[in-house]
């Protein structure tokens, strides 16, 4: 035999029979068969035995109570011992307590019958202690001491009149505040304990209950057996079923009194369960109130799920109410959803719709009204735009010229403010409209050509109505409209519906269209309003009503001014790029795109044809103060005035209207507009010869003094001429400036306009150029020639009678004495001319000169040619003064000039050797006498040195 | 049966086991007591030990009691204590909460048992976890200072330190019981704390 079983460990070492245990120890058996026996504190659970290993077997223990022996016996080694026991203790099995074991019941029950109370339901045993603190300590005070205190209370736990109080000084005075917390937490969770309900009870116990209806088998087979009368058993049952009535009598009270209880209970916990439903109503008014749909919408949909169906009629009554709140809180949103919005909150609105499972399609619905809506807000635009012009007082038009400068531009802030007031939303502040200094120019014009500036003073600026318009139209626009098309978007990828729910939307291929369609209809609405107004031609192919429906704007008011248009345009092109930047299908937005090329178009063509205008009053801007450029020569700020405005409007359309933003259409790209804007700037390159001419054969009143010779001793480089009409340059020198302009124009500025004009995209310039230059070369001539004509005609026209004068005879003159005063006078006239023409421009006197002298030359020799006989000394006078004029002018001389002095000097007779001599000598004599004067006509060159030293 | 029984050695050492639940009470016991380590964690209510060993040549019994560390049963500790002549508090070094804890239980010993010298000793426990320490040997032992007890690491898992914390708590009740029974000859330490406060309701 084997060494015998010791257990030298139990788990845990106490408790209620049933228990179950794991025992450890030493020798417990070799394999199952081999345990044989087990005895826990006297009583045999070999059957609930269950061998893990010979240091190791679990049981449950049986109804043994106190402590006693844990033995286990095996075939190896016999009865063991052991050296810790088991505690078995009974649970207070309570008359409403499971027990799976048998209790022996007469003692708590006759002692309860005895002393007359109920037995307690709660409490099991007397003597356990609910808080699970040992009864230590002597009770410090008598029942009759305690009733002094509560006198209308009871200790006992199981009467109504309980009183904690009593309770816990009857039996814990001693205990400390912290005993007496964990006995509480002890309380608490034996209670919860107590209620997981007999299903968990039966399958713990689940062999003691089988052992108890084996048992109780066995006892019925046994008596069976022993009673052959059947009387017995009869008796028994009858005693069975009569103990059963019995003591359902007896808790017939206790169990109504449970059930009642547990209904109340029930109820509460109900009431506390769905109390929710009942706070429903007015938590959703509340968070109505609030605007916290979400929660709304959360609890409502909570209540649903659980008393849609409720066959509960207070539920039904209560869930009734929210359904219709709830209608009232649908109909709400989706009058929320028909008004304007922010794209957000409009997709809120949406999704609550949908979590609200609302049937009609709330996207769809919502993107309905906003079309409409967006329409109507454009057509409110343009009728309160075009009524107010009607209504406007037919006074000027409008001021754009003096929007120039900064009184335009403060007056322009006014009229912002005064917008603000009566529209909620003001236009987006873009640039204000940079009006070119050119353009200021012309509104100078227009301050002294038209209208007075005093009415203009006092009249009330006002932004032209259409301007107001174009602002007001494209900032609704740019305000909502791509919340309406993200909408779309976000209504056709289904984000609208994903958090909507189950129900998942495919966007119908129809709506896709059907919204294209209202894309398109509201872009094209919006140019379409637009082109009425700024481009009403554009929409002669539309029938008379579509074009009264995009609004009439009065003919006869005058167009919304050239200054403003770029601002317009700036509107209509940021407008337009948005919308590039939303991605619309393209033929939706190019009526849009179409729009914004022809509002640039037609703004180009204003602006030019404005610059054209200004150029073409240039002159009376003209000073005739002559600045002198050594390169150029002389000329008056004239031409400086026309480049600018030609250069300020190229860069000013470049800002506003050729520049090309990204998507736009390549306004040059367009042959039309191309044909127009190199006609348009042939015009204004063009413009400026007229008024050159203009100032050059303009008549003033003859007042022509101090056209006075220009004085040469003053040898100032520029001559002031007072501005004021008393003090104009004679008819001659006007003549000289203006040529000297007219040759700038042509030689520098023009080059360089049609280069910037070039440079900013301007095309086929070069036939630009050709033309312009044409126009002033023909300019030129004409002033050339008429200059000169001006000029020598009072020369050669006083030639003859001053050859003649003093009855001079070539035939019997008598002694040569010297050049003759007529031609010096033909000189000093030549050297006026000189000196004028080099005054203003040195680059002319040679071109002038040659001319002069060409006619001179051919006056003189005609003269000449024209004298019937010479005598001697008349020969020699006629060669000395021929060979003295071809001397002096040698420097002008062209073939003419030659031919003429050629054919002058070979009808003059030959000169003897004596005369040849005469000759010689007056001919030095009277160059030496005119050195200085004829200074001038040796060399430009010299004489612009000298001039300057 | 009774032949075997008087066999058993006269001295028994109670050994109780406190600290949080889960840091190893049970399996430093079953280790101990049977050198089996429990990889699964099923709490303890109240587990009963006993068995010879031989203490410095002598045959004794060590009787050990494996508490529950849960608070629930935190009420009927104090009976267990009182039984208990030394004591393992045990924590875990992989939970900063269980170490805390031991002051609780300390406090709790030291009302029950009225003594400052009853035999103590501070085990941390779990030292295989080193990676996931959380209580550093530093402290913990300063704590043990202050207490003015031992305190020692151990592993249930690896054996380490189990032997050791056992027998040396057995010598230190070893040597009180003799020193108690020179001092009090006759005379029996007072169980009762007459201080304990009073319930002062009324
Ligand atoms: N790694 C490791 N795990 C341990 C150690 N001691 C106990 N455990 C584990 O920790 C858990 C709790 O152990 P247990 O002894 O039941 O804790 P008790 O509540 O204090 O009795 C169990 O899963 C054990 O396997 C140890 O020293 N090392
Ligand atoms: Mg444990």
């Amino acid at each position: 035999m084997g060494p015998p079983p010791v257990v030298t460990g139990v788990s845990p070492r106490d408790g209620p029979p049933g228990t179950r245990i794991i025992i450890r120890g030493e020798n417990l058996g070799n394999d199952p068969k081999d345990l044989i026996g087990l005895k826990i504190c006297g009583v045999d659970t070999l059957m609930t035995a269950e061998w893990k290993s010979s240091k190791k077997i679990i049981a449950r223990t049986g109804p043994g109570k106190g402590k006693g022996d844990i033995i286990v016996i095996t075939r190896s080694g016999g009865v063991g011992s052991c050296t810790v026991g088991f505690r078995g203790f009974f649970v207070q099995i309570g008359p409403l307590q499971d027990s799976a074991v048998w209790i022996d019941e007469t003692q708590t029950v006759l002692a309860n019958l005895g002393r007359g109370r109920p037995s307690s339901p709660m409490i099991s045993k007397e003597d356990e202690d609910p808080l699970g603190i040992s009864n230590e300590g002597n009770r410090a005070k008598s029942e009759e001491e305690m009733l002094e205190h509560f006198p209308d209370a009871s200790g006992n736990l199981t009467l109504e009149n309980f009183s904690p109080a009593w309770y816990l000084l009857e039996n814990h005075q001693q205990a400390s505040f912290d005993d007496l917390k964990m006995g509480l937490s002890y309380m608490k969770r034996r209670s919860s304990q107590q209620s997981e309900g007999p299903i968990t009870f039966a399958k713990a116990n689940l062999s003691g209950i089988l052992d108890c209806l084996d048992s109780l088998t066995e006892m019925c087979e046994k008596f069976a057996k022993d009673d052959i009368q059947r009387e017995c058993i009869n008796s028994y049952a009858v005693s069975l079923m009569q103990a059963k009535s019995c003591a359902d009598g007896l808790f017939q009270e206790v169990l109504g009194r449970k059930d009642k209880a547990d209904a109340t209970r029930n109820a509460l916990g109900v009431l506390q369960r769905f109390k929710f439903l009942f706070y429903l109503p007015l938590n959703i008014e509340r968070n109505i109130q609030k605007e916290d749909y979400n929660l709304v919408i959360n609890e409502y949909i909570r209540a649903k799920s659980l008393f849609e169906d409720s066959p509960i009629q207070v539920f039904q009554k209560v869930y009734k109410e929210v359904e219709s709140q709830v209608m009232k809180f649908k109909e709400m949103l989706q009058e929320k959803l028909r008004q304007p919005n922010s794209l957000e909150e409009q997709k809120k609105l949406i999704k609550y719709l949908m979590s609200l499972d609302i049937d009609n399609d709330p996207g769809w619905g919502c993107l309905l009204s906003q079309e409409k809506w967006l329409t109507k807000l454009f057509m409110d635009c343009k009728d309160s735009n075009t009524q107010e012009i009607q209504e406007e007082v037919p006074i000027a038009p409008p001021r754009h010229k003096a929007s120039g400068g900064s009184l335009g531009l403060s007056l322009q802030a006014e009229s912002r403010r005064e917008l603000q007031e009566e529209a909620p939303v003001p236009p987006p502040r873009h640039k204000t409209a940079v009006v070119s200094s050119g353009l200021s120019l012309s509104g100078e014009l227009v301050k002294v050509t038209s209208k007075s500036s005093d009415q203009m003073a006092g009249q009330k600026f006002k932004m032209p109505q259409k301007v107001v318009f174009v602002e007001e139209l494209t900032d609704i626009m740019g305000r909502h409209f791509p919340d309406f098309w993200k909408l779309g978007q976000a209504y056709f990828s289904g984000s609208l519906h994903k958090e909507g729910g189950d129900k998942s939307y495919k966007p119908d291929q129809n709506k896709h269209a059907q919204f294209k369609q209202m894309v398109c209809e509201i872009l094209r609405l919006f140019s379409n309003l637009l082109r009425a107004a700024f481009l009403p031609n554009s929409l002669e192919n539309l029938s008379e009503k579509e074009r009264k429906m995009y609004g009439q704007w009065p003919e006869n008011k005058r167009d919304v001014p050239g200054a403003w248009l770029p601002h317009c345009v700036r509107y209509v092109r940021s407008c337009a790029s948005s919308l590039c930047r939303l991605d619309l299908p393209s033929d939706c937005q190019a009526c849009v795109q179409e729009l914004a090329l022809d509002m640039r178009t037609n703004c180009m063509f204003t602006l030019l044809k404005q610059a054209i205008a200004d150029v073409r009053s240039l002159h009376i801007k003209e000073t005739w103060i002559v600045e002198l450029d050594d390169e150029f020569g002389g000329r008056t700020q004239l031409p400086a005035l026309f480049g600018n405005i030609v250069n300020e409007t190229v860069q000013h359309l470049h800002e506003v209207v050729v520049q090309n933003k990204t998507g736009e259409t390549e306004i040059f790209s367009q042959r039309p507009v191309q044909i127009e804007a190199t006609k348009l700037c042939t015009e204004l390159l063009q413009g400026f010869a007229p008024c050159l001419e203009q100032l050059a054969f303009s008549v003033d009143k003859p007042n022509t003094t101090s056209t006075q010779s220009a004085d040469l001793t003053s040898g100032s480089s520029e001559l002031v001429m007072e501005s004021s009409e008393d003090h104009l340059p004679s008819k001659d020198k006007k003549l000289i400036i203006m040529l000297s302009n007219c040759n700038h124009t042509k030689e520098h500025l023009i080059p360089l306009l049609v280069e910037n004009l070039n440079k900013h995209g301007y095309v086929e310039m070069n036939k630009v150029l050709r033309s312009a230059q044409e126009t002033y070369e023909k300019l030129d001539k004409k002033l050339f020639d008429s200059y000169v004509e001006e000029k020598s005609n009072p020369i050669i026209g006083s030639m003859e009678p001053n050859m003649y004068r003093g009855r001079f005879d070539w035939a019997n003159y008598k002694r040569v004495n010297g050049v003759r005063n007529y031609l010096k006078e033909v000189l000093m006239g030549m050297i006026e001319i000189h000196a004028e023409v080099f005054s203003i421009s040195p680059l002319f006197v040679s071109r002038v000169m040659t001319k002069i002298v060409d006619a001179v030359a051919e006056e003189m020799s005609r003269l000449v040619q024209c004298v019937t006989k010479f005598g001697e000394n008349g020969a020699i006078q006629a060669r000395l003064e021929l060979l003295a004029l071809q001397d002096a002018v040698a420097l002008y001389r062209s073939a003419a000039t030659r031919k003429s002095f050629k054919e002058a000097l070979d009808c003059l007779t030959v000169l003897t050797q004596d005369n040849k001599k005469t000759l010689e000598d007056q001919l030095n004599k009277f160059k030496m006498q005119f050195k200085f004067q004829l200074m001038c006509f040796h060399s430009d060159t010299g004489e612009i040195s000298e001039s300057k030293t | 049966m009774s032949k075997a029984k008087t066999q058993q050695p006269a001295v028994i050492h109670k050994v109780i086991m406190v600290g949080s639940g889960g840091v190893g009470k049970s399996a430093l016991t079953l280790q101990f007591m049977y050198e089996e380590f429990v990889e699964d964690y099923e709490p303890t209510k109240a587990d009963s030990y006993r068995k010879k060993v031989v203490l410095d040549g002598e045959e004794v019994q060590i009787d050990i009691l494996d508490t529950a560390g849960q608070e629930d049963y935190a009420a009927i500790r104090d009976n267990y204590f009182r039984s208990g002549e030394g004591f393992l508090c045990v924590f875990s070094i992989t939970e900063q909460e269980s170490f805390q804890a031991t002051s609780e239980f300390r406090e709790q010993i030291l009302r029950v048992k009225n003594d400052d010298n009853i035999p103590f000793l501070l085990v941390g426990n779990k030292a295989d976890l080193e990676e996931k320490r959380q209580v550093t040997a530093e402290e913990a032992q300063h704590r043990a200072q202050q207490w003015n007890v031992p305190y020692v690491e151990t592993s249930a898992k690896t054996n380490a330190n189990v032997d050791k914390v056992f027998y040396d708590l057995m010598r230190e009740i070893r040597s009180r019981k003799m020193d108690a029974s020179k001092q009090n000859n006759g005379k029996k330490i007072k169980k009762k704390d007459s201080k304990r406060k009073k319930c002062t309701i009324l």
